[in-house]
């Protein structure tokens, strides 16, 4: 799995590519603005603030012009006031509806979107990976009543299976203290962060197919492997040889589209959340669906920002996953190799 | 029937194994491949049984369906196969289902899991391509070790089938792999492996034994193979091809290493390969095989001297010899059968290619008992008379 060759290869392919620099330097800054998001953020993310409502980005001042009419004799005369709004350095992205700190919303918004994409991805993977490795290893009818119901699942869009699974079961959430919080770091932020644990379940449920054929794929093939004939020549049991000599040897392909799929499940639990259906109000998709308000009147940056930070953290990790796939992959593997 | 007797014939204390009519046919899309059919033969302790033939005759098949190994669409559909273990015959005497007689036990009628016990300490098995053979993620003495760590819990209770089976579920393996503390393999099986490594002939095995088996040449990969496949002390090794892959000089080391060990150890080897040569030099016995079926049968000279099936006379034919060269060599004509049922004919299935076919070839011949040597058979017409040019049939008429 992960020898001393592979260690190479990745090394080899990081310095060739810039792209995988790029990538590398996204994911762990979205990474570590998750993981500090109390000491990173200048203000409470839920703080509002009336006073401060709508400013603009630093660098954006904002002009509006008011129009009123007033009755002067007997005509009607418009008058028209324009006012500069000013950003606030306090607020580099600006404030919301509400005056709330767009760039601590954002910041900690990385969380919830991270921990949907991370524990979604997960559970995907122990569904769909134990799946797809037993229909592959076993073949025949285990195979075929397996995959049918990976097909059944597939024909459903995801987004609409979502929203079903999210109807029937409602919204469960729950709530997971913030360390820094509760050590009395920063005692002006957020107790808790929110996990929205029936999405998570439902972008699991609706992502597991994709491993499950990728697993199952690898299986068929490395069954007909020598070394599998030769483990069952000596004794060990079929759970062995999935564990032992499938398993391992099927990792690289499910790793690379691990990578890709919490950027698939990111977008996804932005989709549920913009259409109100996370049960978190601290989501990347949530300000989304807010901001969409403001956009016809002018305050763009409230859509914006958040939609800046899904779409980095969405490429940052895509081409970690093309960095991984290019280095993982024996097929290019080699010493001229793309 | 001479088939009946073969199968009424009393299974002594010296037969190790004894396969009876064992039959494995493919159910493929196609239709029904019979790809070996009615095998008979019997592996004495501590010897060398060969078995030869072309490619798709069924040798390979034989040797899996015997340990169990086929897979689907394949089937082992009949047969039996009688494997000496007195604990286990004892263990199953009374049990319905079971055929049990003296100390043998008949392997087709014990549950799987008996079956998947024994593969190790009573069977085991090298494959033909050695590089192919060590999963390529693991070092080769951490899989050798782990072999090795499989017996040893399998022996340290093996009163019962339950508890045979224990050690090897995968209940068992997780919590071992998973609970810091509790690795699978212990120091001693690795220190196992490293004896094993060193006994094939593997320069600095303790240093070898880390390495991944593309750090590893085909010849030193079928020595790890020999050393995992002797892990468990096995009583039968089955060697299919062990030496196809390699070339020529460490061929020969290669058998001189199994036959070393093989004396040593007083196991029997069920060889299986095409090359005349290698039976020659190994077998104590031979079985010739053809599209699915044992032809001929006998000790090594009795083969080599007195071949009674034209279809062996044919295989000799085709070898070189380099004390009488001849300009050409006397290849035999056409090619395997098809192994359909439905293309299978009723006569005997080397009558089209035979240049010896007689009328008579149109029905299929029994095992018959060759004059001169009492373990001598071929299942041909000619086993008990002589070629008579005047009944001739040429290939097409066979056909028909």
């Amino acid at each position: 799995m992960i020898s001393p060759r592979v260690l190479r290869n990745l090394k080899k392919e990081f310095r060739s590519s810039h792209l995988a620099k790029l990538g590398l330097v996204l994911v762990v800054a979205v990474l570590l603005v998750a993981a500090f998001a109390p000491l990173v953020a200048p203000h409470n993310p839920t703080a509002q603030n009336l006073d401060q409502s709508k400013l603009p980005p630093v660098g954006f001042a904002q002009t509006s012009t008011e129009t009123t009419s007033k009755m002067v004799n007997g005509s009607i005369q418009t008058v028209e006031n324009t006012t500069v709004i000013e950003p606030d350095l306090a607020h580099p992205l600006g404030t919301d509806g509400l005056g709330r700190d767009m760039l601590s919303r954002v910041i900690y918004g990385a969380r919830t979107s991270l921990m949907v994409g991370v524990l979604g991805t997960l559970l995907a993977v122990l569904i769909g990976v134990p799946v797809g490795l037993v229909a592959g290893y076993y073949g025949g009818s285990v195979d075929d009543a397996l995959m049918r119901v990976a097909d059944i699942s597939l024909a459903f869009p995801s987004l609409v299976l979502a929203i079903a699974l999210i109807g029937l079961w409602g919204r469960a959430t729950y709530s997971i203290p913030d360390p820094f919080v509760v050590a009395g770091l920063t005692p002006a932020m957020p107790e808790a962060s929110t996990l929205p644990v029936t999405v998570v379940v439902v972008v699991g449920l609706v992502n597991w197919v994709w491993f499950a054929r990728v697993a199952r794929g690898e299986a068929l093939s490395l069954r007909s492997e020598e070394y599998v004939k030769a483990a069952r020549a000596l004794g060990a049991s079929d759970g062995r040889i999935i564990w032992r000599h499938v398993l391992p040897n099927a990792v690289t392909p499910i790793i690379v589209l691990g990578t890709v799929q919490i950027a698939a499940i990111i977008l996804l639990e932005s989709s549920l959340s913009f259409l109100g259906f996370s049960g978190t109000t601290l989501s990347w998709g949530f300000d989304i669906s807010q901001g969409r308000d403001y956009v016809s009147s002018g305050q763009w940056w409230i859509a914006t920002m958040p939609g800046l930070a899904i779409m980095l953290s969405v490429i940052g990790i895509n081409l970690l996953g093309d960095w991984l796939r290019d280095a993982l992959d024996p097929d290019i593997e080699g010493e001229g190799g793309a | 029937m001479s088939q009946r007797t073969e199968s009424e014939r009393s299974l002594d204390s010296e037969t190790l194994l004894s396969v009876r009519n064992l039959s494995t046919r493919f159910f493929t899309e196609e239709g029904q491949v019979n790809a070996s059919e009615s095998v008979s033969f019997d592996v004495r302790d501590n010897e060398v049984l060969g078995i030869v033939g072309e490619s798709g005759s069924g040798k390979s098949v034989t040797a899996l369906s015997l340990i169990d190994l086929i897979e689907s669409p394949g089937r082992v559909t009949g047969g039996e196969v009688w494997y000496r273990e007195p604990d286990l015959a004892e263990e199953f005497r009374a049990r319905d289902g079971v055929s049990v007689e003296g100390d043998h036990v008949d392997l087709r009628t014990v549950p799987e899991s008996v079956r998947r016990a024994l593969r190790g300490p009573s069977f085991s098995m090298i494959f033909q391509d050695p590089m192919s053979s060590f999963n390529p993620s693991i070092t080769v003495g951490e899989q050798i070790a782990e072999a090795v760590e499989v017996q040893r819990r399998a022996r340290a209770n093996p009163r019962s089938t339950r508890s045979r089976t224990q050690g090897y579920g995968f209940a068992r393996y997780l919590v071992d792999t998973l609970v810091p503390g509790r690795g699978y393999v212990t120091e001693s099986s690795k220190e196992r492996a490293i004896e094993l490594l060193e006994q094939v002939g593997i320069p600095d095995p303790a240093e070898r034994a880390d390495e991944y088996p593309s750090q590893f040449s085909g010849g030193m990969l079928q020595r790890a193979m020999i050393a995992q496949a002797l892990a468990g002390e096995p009583d039968l090794l089955v060697a299919d091809e062990p030496t196809t892959a390699l070339d020529v000089t460490i061929q020969a080391q290669i058998l001189n290493l199994l036959r070393d060990i093989q004396a040593e150890r007083g196991m029997s080897i069920i060889l299986i390969t095409h090359d005349l040569g290698v039976i020659a030099r190994m077998s104590d016995r031979i079985n010739v095989m053809y599209a699915g079926e044992v032809v001929e049968r006998g000790r090594l000279e009795d083969i080599f001297e007195n071949p009674v099936h034209p279809y062996t006379q044919g295989l000799l034919g085709s070898i070189p010899d380099l004390q009488n060269p001849q300009p050409r060599l006397q290849p035999i004509e056409g090619n395997v059968p098809s192994l359909f049922d439905s293309e299978m004919g009723d006569g005997c299935y080397f009558a089209d290619r035979c240049p010896k076919a007689m009328k008579s070839c149109l029905e299929k011949p029994p095992q018959r008992p060759v004059e001169g040597s009492e373990e001598h058979t071929a299942k041909c017409v000619l086993a008990d008379r002589s070629y008579d040019p005047s009944e001739a049939i040429s290939g097409e008429e066979v056909h028909e």
